[in-house]
């Protein structure tokens, strides 16, 4: 068998005009708004458990989720909203660091974290993790409290991020989740 | 490439790594340019068929590297002590992907074939949930009884991804790839790259061409080897392939291998489901004329996530595998075995497996690995 340059490089040609078309009704159809909580919980457990975004500093996501990208066949779109989204949550950290007045309430909280990328919520949002619906009161208070503060307590294979929450957010966050039914 | 060369090449790498990354570091300079990922693994495996038992190591450092937002180079290589206690190193894939657009990626150099999707992502020891390959496929340093289809792919070339997106859940993945391709075997050579007949198997009247697929930065003729893999992805639940292979692998470009498959994944919220099924086709000169080998196989993987199920049991899973390889060097093989998560990249497994060979000495033997990625 062999390849004659001549039908070498037509079939690359073809493909390109192929991809050429394929990539203008891609733009087109991509959604203007890409949630990097989203991106997570869609793509990673294809192959791995999802990395805590706590596990890898911003400098070095930078550079790893170019290698993902190629590996989980992601948008340049879909890789900054991940960029985004751990950005995000450490510019939260650097917040709260600097200021302990300010509380926020439940939803605040819920909608700032991202929570909905990974958990569904009132009928949205992503499977990675369980539902929030009844959370407290199928673990209780005392589970979701613990959870909040340490995500792999009490399961260390769990990607939930660990965030800097002070004792008044976990507070809001389950006095939220308590009070939906 | 031997250990000696590697080390200084590792902390030269790891010199020029950034020690400390403040928030106002990130801010003052958000972009990084060099990070050492990858992963490890310790075995422990009691092989019956051999009547021996040994612990084994292998580190696999990913050097990733990003030049700009456009292009980003990587390199895997895999260090691991021999039979003759020897550090062993060798380049996984070494390539560089040039971001053409939102959607479209272009790699040159070594790179793993999208052949399936054990060989591009599953592989990993800290991905891949059994302490073995799956059988159908071959592995460096592996002392399996299944005679595999096909080795990890990975070769020196060009290649194209391109990325659809159907709906907010619904993705088309397109890849296609040129290579060197395979070669005809030489007289020495390394076994888990090599796919083919055995000694044992040169008694019988019907055995597979050798075939070489290891990468060379050369060919042995002007063939290159093409193929591809098309994928239909419904986010984030199910992904399943078609994949295909082909070259000519003599030096008169006479005789061709030919590899079809087709890949599922399946991710629930409690379990995993995997699998492939991999048809080769192999010419074979004798006596002037071209005989054409056909073989087949598929292994199926089940995982169920214990700790999803009932939250005592934590990061446990327990796993079943079922492989089978057919019409030349016919066998099957169970894996049972019971995963235990450290972390959400550490993982301690301890499995069973048994392979029966329709010719040639059945196969028990008991492994325990701890893997990690990093």
């Amino acid at each position: 068998m062999y390849i004659h340059k001549a039908y070498l490089s037509s079939l690359i040609i073809a493909l390109i005009s192929v991809f050429s078309s394929l990539i203008a009704n891609a733009e087109s159809s991509t959604e203007s708004s890409i949630s990097g909580a989203k991106v997570i919980n869609d793509n990673c457990a294809r192959c791995h458990n999802a990395r805590p975004v706590h596990e890898f500093s911003l400098r070095e996501w930078s550079v790893i989720m170019p290698h993902m990208r190629e590996k989980a066949h992601l948008t340049a779109e879909e890789t900054t909203a991940v960029m985004s989204f751990y950005s995000s949550l450490q510019q939260q950290d650097k917040t709260l660091r600097s200021s302990s007045k300010g509380s926020k309430s439940g939803k605040q909280l819920m909608s700032q974290y991202g929570c909905i990328g990974c958990h569904s919520f009132e009928g949205e949002g992503g499977s990675i993790g369980p539902s929030l619906d009844s959370v407290v009161a199928a673990k209780g208070i005392e589970f979701v409290t613990k959870k909040l503060e340490n995500p792999q307590f009490n399961n260390p294979a769990s990607p939930m991020p660990r965030m800097k929450l002070s004792d008044v957010d976990v507070a809001a966050l389950v006095d939220y989740l308590s009070n939906r039914d | 490439m031997r250990l000696s060369k590697a080390i200084p090449l590792g902390l030269l790498f790891s010199g020029t790594m950034s020690a400390a990354h403040s928030v106002e570091q990130l801010e003052a300079d958000p972009a990084g340019r060099l990070v050492i990922a990858g992963y490890g693994d310790v075995k422990y495996e009691q092989v019956d068929s051999l009547d021996t038992s040994a612990f084994s190591a292998r580190f696999v450092p990913i050097f990733l590297f990003s030049l700009n937002d456009k292009m980003h180079v990587e390199a895997e290589t895999e260090i691991a002590l021999n039979e003759e206690g020897e550090a062993e190193v060798e380049l996984e894939y070494a390539d560089l992907h040039y971001f053409l657009n939102n959607a479209t990626t272009v790699t040159a150099g070594k790179f793993l074939l999208p052949f399936g999707q054990f060989g591009a992502n599953w592989h990993p020891s800290w991905i891949n949930r059994s302490p073995w390959t799956p059988g159908i496929y071959g592995s460096h340093g592996g002392t399996q009884a299944m005679t595999p289809l096909l080795p990890v792919l990975s070769d020196v070339g060009l290649a194209i991804q391109h990325t659809v997106q159907l709906s907010s859940n619904q993705k088309l993945f397109f890849d296609f790839y040129v290579t060197n391709g395979a070669r005809q075997e030489l007289e020495e050579h390394d076994e888990e790259e090599t796919v083919g007949e055995t000694e044992e198997e040169e008694e019988h009247s019907e055995s597979v061409p050798e075939v070489e697929f290891e990468a060379f930065s050369s060919d042995n003729n002007k063939d290159k080897a093409f193929g591809g893999r098309i994928a239909y992805a419904f986010l984030p639940s199910l992904e399943m392939g078609a994949s295909w292979y082909q070259a000519s692998y003599d030096v008169d470009e006479k005789l061709d291998v030919v590899a079809k498959g087709i890949d599922l994944n399946l991710i629930g919220n409690y379990y995993i489901l995997r699998g492939e099924y991999i048809q080769t086709e192999t010419d074979g000169e004798e006596e002037g004329s071209i005989e054409t080998f056909k073989r087949n196989g598929w292994f199926l993987q089940g995982v169920v996530q214990l700790g999803h199920i009932y939250p005592a049991f934590g990061g446990t899973e327990l796993l079943i595998e079922r492989a089978e390889t057919n019409k030349i060097a016919e066998a099957t093989r169970w894996v049972y075995g019971v995963n235990y998560w450290l972390d959400a990249r550490s993982v301690v497994k301890v499995a069973y497996e048994k392979t029966d060979l329709r010719e040639g000495e059945d196969d028990h033997r008991v492994a325990v690995q701890l893997s990690y990625g990093f």
